[in-house]
């Protein structure tokens, strides 16, 4: 009797455990982390600590670039090949790490309509905004108290029938 | 010490207190109660692991309790994506429109810059209080200010000016940081130029601790052909510019700010 309720015990104990793992499993350990995908990213991409990749707004400076954020603006307001395209309407948001020396990767992309839902933009533009992003090279490591950290940053790129209007944050 | 700083910068900002548990105890609602107790708990370690699982919990324990959809949706706005978060934001709205339309507003227009959005949300609050629509999430904008910045930026620049100018002479408000500078900005756009001139000197009595209106000004002097002011005003924004004396927001850039390249451009052009 001693035994069986014993395996009751760690039975009902493991299956539940397994319970917990697997819903915590549903969740990132920060909301948007990135984790690496040998399939789509750049394994020479590395991060300076991989357990602790902070928020850009965390630094409390805003987009940090080179230039400030009106050199990005320019630099896909200029670079950008599109056409007038009906349809091509809402956001774009590429979202990736900065690390610690201020390279990037990690790029994931999400296109949104004007009603917030996820929506396909064509492959030309998606796939210009993405080249041109993984592009940018003046962005500046995140500091803290003489350290430096990884961060994640996003572009929000806001289009109206395949026009840039505006880009966020 | 460093460890003590990096802890603050990770603290989030909440602008909306904590709620008071006890209210569903005096109701007998043990559910909502328990609810309520893990939305609280989850509340300062906003994005993380546990604290979705526990914001997660407090909506199956009470799933008509706004404030968890609401806290839980904030992370994925701050880190863009937006889909999601209107899905957990439009549900907190479904249940408390008097408690977060004026939030969503805001969030949609500070950032995603849907103005459109924005202004359905502001209209619609205001059709359900018969009191203030109350202030942005950061405290900088009575969101009345917003509603006229968004009418604004979709090229309704006269209705822009009415809302905020009516604002400003409602009885009990105290005009914030910016609404002078947009309101010249505003006027500047329509071509009243000696209006525009008198919200931005309004706008610098008020608070000089801003490049912008001394950029704007100096744009408005160029046009006039007035040089020496337009140099002037330029050079100051620019020496407050550096100084650390201009726009500035932690997640999104505000609307009429200026960088320093913009003003080193008007510079060179007056060279």
């Amino acid at each position: 009797m001693k035994q069986a309720t014993l395996i009751f015990i760690l039975t009902a104990t493991l299956y539940s455990c397994g319970q917990t793992q697997e819903k915590k499993a549903d969740y990132p350990l920060q909301v948007g982390d990135i984790d690496f995908n040998s399939k789509i990213d750049n394994p020479n991409f590395k991060l300076c600590d991989e357990t602790r990749v902070l928020q850009y707004y965390n630094f409390g400076k805003g987009l940090q670039y080179k230039g400030e954020k009106i050199t990005i603006t320019e630099y896909f307001k200029n670079g950008l090949k599109t056409k007038e395209k009906i349809g091509e309407t809402g956001v774009l948001t590429i979202r990736f790490i900065v690390n610690c020396n201020g390279q990037t990767g990690r790029f994931r992309i999400q296109g949104m309509d004007n009603d917030y839902n996820e929506k396909k933009f064509g492959d030309n533009l998606a796939n210009q905004v993405l080249t041109m992003t993984s592009k940018l090279d003046g962005w500046i490591a995140g500091e803290l108290e003489g350290k430096k950290y990884d961060y994640y940053q996003y572009l929000a790129i806001r289009f109206e029938n395949g026009k840039l209007i505006e880009i966020m944050p | 010490m460093r460890r003590f700083l990096l802890a603050l910068m990770l603290v989030p900002i909440h602008a909306f207190p904590q709620y008071n548990c006890n209210i569903f105890k005096m109701n007998n609602d043990q559910p909502c109660y328990e609810a309520c107790l893990a939305a609280t708990e989850a509340e300062p370690g906003q994005g993380t692991r546990s604290s979705q699982m526990l914001f997660d919990k407090a909506i199956e324990l009470c799933p008509t309790f706004d404030y968890p959809y609401f806290e839980k949706s904030v992370p994925y706005l701050k880190r863009g994506d937006f889909v999601t978060w209107k899905k957990l934001i439009d549900k907190a709205v479904e249940l408390n429109p008097k408690g977060h339309l004026g939030y969503r507003g805001w969030c949609k227009f500070q950032f995603v810059r849907d103005y459109k959005g924005a202004i359905r949300d502001f209209e619609k609050l205001d059709s359900l209080l018969d009191y203030d629509i109350g202030y942005s999430m950061n405290g900088n904008y009575q969101l009345n200010i917003v509603k006229g910045l968004c009418y604004g930026a979709i090229g309704q620049k006269t209705k822009a000016i009415e809302i905020i100018e009516g604002q400003l002479t409602e009885k009990g408000y105290s005009a914030m940081t910016y609404d002078y500078l947009h309101l010249g900005v505003l006027k500047m756009q329509t071509g009243d130029t000696n209006g525009a001139i008198d919200y931005l000197k309004k706008s610098i009595s008020f608070n000089d601790y801003l490049a912008e209106p001394y950029y704007y000004l100096g744009l408005i002097y160029k046009k006039l052909n007035r040089t020496i002011d337009f140099k002037e005003n330029m050079e100051k924004a620019r020496t407050y510019y550096l100084k650390g004396y201009k726009m500035f927001d932690p997640y999104t850039h505000q609307v009429d700010k200026v960088y320093l390249t913009d003003i080193e451009k008007e510079l060179k052009s007056g060279e």
